[in-house]
């Protein structure tokens, strides 16, 4: 149907370039401005020499690059950043499947519910992170205090400078402003299976299990694609949680490739914009390769399945 | 269409990496004229204060319009941004006419600055106290006009002293670890020191340790960074926390803002390293805090060192902006204005002229009295910006219980003459 139009409309006679440009125009500065621009300042920078004051002082070559690749604290970075977009992809699309089918149930205050589903991820995520900063507080915290209240624990925990609570601590904030969208999506997902197709499965005595796993799942197969590819994109280049939570420790112990950039930047002894520029390359790399795979190993079993 | 997807995704992908990417280096545009002299000029200043800041600044452009008729585009930019800010504006061309910063150095090395000879008036030059001029020369040239000054002193909490049986404040270490085991022995979550050695400004925390234990970063022109008395030092300050226990937790995660001034604002620690913002904060929010002020206790028996900090007010050679820059010096260095500004923020004088105005104040005598002979870190060599910085980001593992603090000074020592 889509190609008859397409015809039909092409016979009415073409539109001529300037008038095409003209349509196009708009969307082409945006293009040019906010995605082209930035990304050739961002290549072009990463071939310069910086002073610490910001200024240019040269070419560099591949310098940036190999000093980069070869810095010492960049293999705990990558493990990190790997920990902390897995865990939160993985934890959030799980919620998030189960958070959805209990969304798209009837059952009363199903608005209010919805409703305050929707709160974390509608406040900024630097208040969201400000907060969680207080709940995890070690002297003051919520946490803290409920733990010990309960006995649950004999003395507090410093949630947030104690690494072997970091990243944890840190991935589930990740979660809590990363399920309401993907839950959405899920509901979206869920009120797109037609109700026939559930009316049949019950009639040949399908197990509510066997229905959610041979019907529901495959079904909601496109909408899981997508939000795993958002969450991806979305939690890598996460900035606020972790620079806000991560903010009074020292060194480089839990943090991600974004925040590693920025600290190379603005905030470490290197205070190189060159070399913050050739890690902001090698992260836009690192994310296209992740989709790119992820992607290409969904199509490959969804095409042995088919 | 599952081929679409993974395009759409890719180009989602990159135009979302290269968004955030983006945020990090956009900037507005500067409207300086290019021909003759100019017509406005462009004014980057720190925030100190929520409060006093823009209130100061306001007043000030305007006087500084109507006296020069000339633009004045006034920006106050917090200090977690500043650096940052800054930076982007150099890089991308839209350097400013005058910058407030916490260093100069590097950008004077980078031949970016007028010197005094070029923008300040002499007399006013002359009534800047010698200390900070000197701080502020670099090659032998001054460029890093100081704004403004605090000196820290040793805070403690009376109450807590008198809870523990103290009678008065330490003067040496010896006393100073006895003192806060005592008032951590209180209880009921007190502690005995509240220690920041956190990314936020460790760097304060450590100098005025190691200046009171005979240390310095640099002598007669060499490093002296692993020297014996500061690595003496920082083994004191791991110790504190690690053997004797009467820090609050994690002092090498713990910033001074929101760590260790929130402590003792609360009535929670028995000492801290303070300066003139504190006192104000105690005297006007919490009240309910009884403390004392004293010099730093030594670790050498020598006299207590003043540690102080000054910020710059630097300025960029730009075409036809030396008579207008030259005017704003003239201004703020009346006593009028930076006598308003100094008092309004709760800091110290910088000229000679400021201190005999402040003399009579029973607040700040307490500093005032050793504000000449004040010791800095060592702000007019530009490799210690860099120096700075590794100790603010690394100190904090250094004094952590598998931390080495010895290692962590003869590599800083290393990089600081790498550097050279």
């Amino acid at each position: 149907m889509g190609g008859r139009s397409r015809r039909q409309r092409r016979a009415r006679g073409t539109a001529s370039v300037a008038e095409a440009l003209l349509w196009l125009g708009p969307a082409l500065v945006l293009i040019v401005g906010i995605v082209l621009y930035p990304a050739i300042t961002l290549v072009a920078t990463s071939f310069g020499t910086y002073s610490i004051t910001g200024l240019r002082k040269g070419d560099a070559g591949i310098s940036n690059y190999t000093n980069f690749l070869t810095s010492p604290d960049l293999p705990r970075v990558i493990g990190n950043t790997g920990v902390w977009v897995g865990a939160v992809v993985v934890l959030t699309v799980l919620i998030g499947l189960a958070l959805a089918q209990f969304l798209s149930k009837e059952f009363v205050g199903r608005r209010f519910v919805r409703w305050a589903v929707i709160v974390p991820w509608a406040s900024a995520l630097v208040i969201s992170s400000q907060l969680f900063k207080l709940i995890y507080d070690y002297y003051h915290g919520v946490l803290n205090q409920l733990l010990l209240s309960l006995h649950i624990i004999q003395k507090p925990i410093d949630w947030l400078g104690d690494n072997h609570f970091t990243m944890a601590s840190m991935i589930a904030v990740g979660v809590f402003v990363s399920v309401p969208f993907t839950a959405y999506l899920l509901v979206a997902g869920l009120n797109a299976i037609p109700a026939d197709v559930y009316e049949a499965a019950r009639i040949d005595g399908g197990s509510p299990w066997q229905i959610y796993r041979r019907i529901t799942l495959p079904l909601l197969r496109p909408a899981i694609l997508i939000g795993v590819v958002l969450n991806l994109i979305y939690v890598f280049n996460s900035f606020p949680v972790i620079w806000i939570l991560n903010g009074s420790n020292p060194g480089f112990g839990n943090d991600t490739l974004i925040t590693y950039m920025y600290k190379l930047a603005f905030r470490s002894a290197q205070h190189d914009v060159g070399l913050s520029a050739a890690a902001g390359v090698f992260n836009v790399l690192i994310i296209l390769i992740a989709v790119g795979v992820y992607l290409r190993l969904v199509n490959w079993r969804e095409g042995k399945e088919a | 269409m599952k081929k679409s997807v993974r395009w759409g995704a890719i180009v989602a992908a990159a135009a979302i990496t290269s968004m955030t990417l983006a945020s990090c280096g956009a900037s507005g545009g500067s409207t300086t004229a290019k021909s003759g002299d100019v017509k406005s000029i462009k004014v980057v200043i720190a925030e100190y204060s929520k409060d006093h800041t823009k209130t100061f600044w306001d007043a000030f452009s305007k006087t500084y319009e109507k006296q020069t008729g000339v633009k004045l585009n006034l920006q106050i930019i917090n200090w977690n941004d500043l650096d940052q800010q800054s930076s982007t504006m150099i890089q991308t061309g839209n350097v400013p006419d005058i910058l407030n910063e916490n260093a100069y150095a590097s950008y004077a090395a980078d031949g970016l600055l007028y010197s005094a000879d070029e923008v300040l008036p002499a007399a006013t030059k002359a009534d800047i106290i010698p200390a900070f001029v000197k701080s502020g020369t670099y090659n032998g040239k001054f460029y890093g006009m100081p704004d403004l000054s605090s000196a820290r002193a040793l805070f403690y909490n009376t109450d807590l002293f008198s809870a523990a049986g103290i009678s008065k404040a330490p003067t040496t270490w010896d006393e100073f670890t006895a003192d806060a085991k005592k008032v951590t022995a209180i209880g009921n979550g007190a502690v005995g020191y509240a220690q920041p050695l956190g990314p936020e400004e460790a760097q304060a925390e450590f100098a005025i340790w190691l200046f009171n234990n005979g240390g310095d970063f640099k002598k007669n022109g060499k490093w002296t960074i692993n020297s014996k008395q500061n690595v003496a030092t920082l083994q004191y300050l791991k110790d504190l926390s690690v053997k004797d226990k009467v820090t609050q937790n994690n002092p090498g995660g713990t910033n001074r803002t929101d760590g260790a001034f929130s402590l003792f604002e609360q009535g929670k620690a028995g000492m801290v390293v303070g300066f003139s913002p504190l006192q104000g904060a105690l005297d006007t929010q919490y009240t309910g805090v009884k403390y004392a002020i004293a010099p730093m206790p030594t670790g050498d028996n020598a006299a207590p060192q003043t540690y102080g900090v000054t910020d710059y007010l630097m300025s960029f050679k730009k075409k036809g902006n030396q008579d207008a820059v030259k005017a704003f010096y003239k201004l703020y260095y009346s006593p009028s204005q930076i006598n308003t500004w100094i008092k309004a923020e709760g800091f110290l004088p910088v000229t000679t002229s400021g201190l005999a105005k402040f003399k009579d104040d029973p607040k700040l005598k307490v500093y005032l009295d050793t504000l000449p002979n004040i010791h800095l870190t060592p702000t007019d060599d530009p490799e210690w910006d860099k120096i700075k910085l590794t100790i603010q980001q690394n100190i904090g593992l250094a004094v952590a219980p598998n931390g080495d603090p010895k290692k962590f000074l003869d590599d800083l020592q290393a990089q600081a003459e790498a550097g050279k």
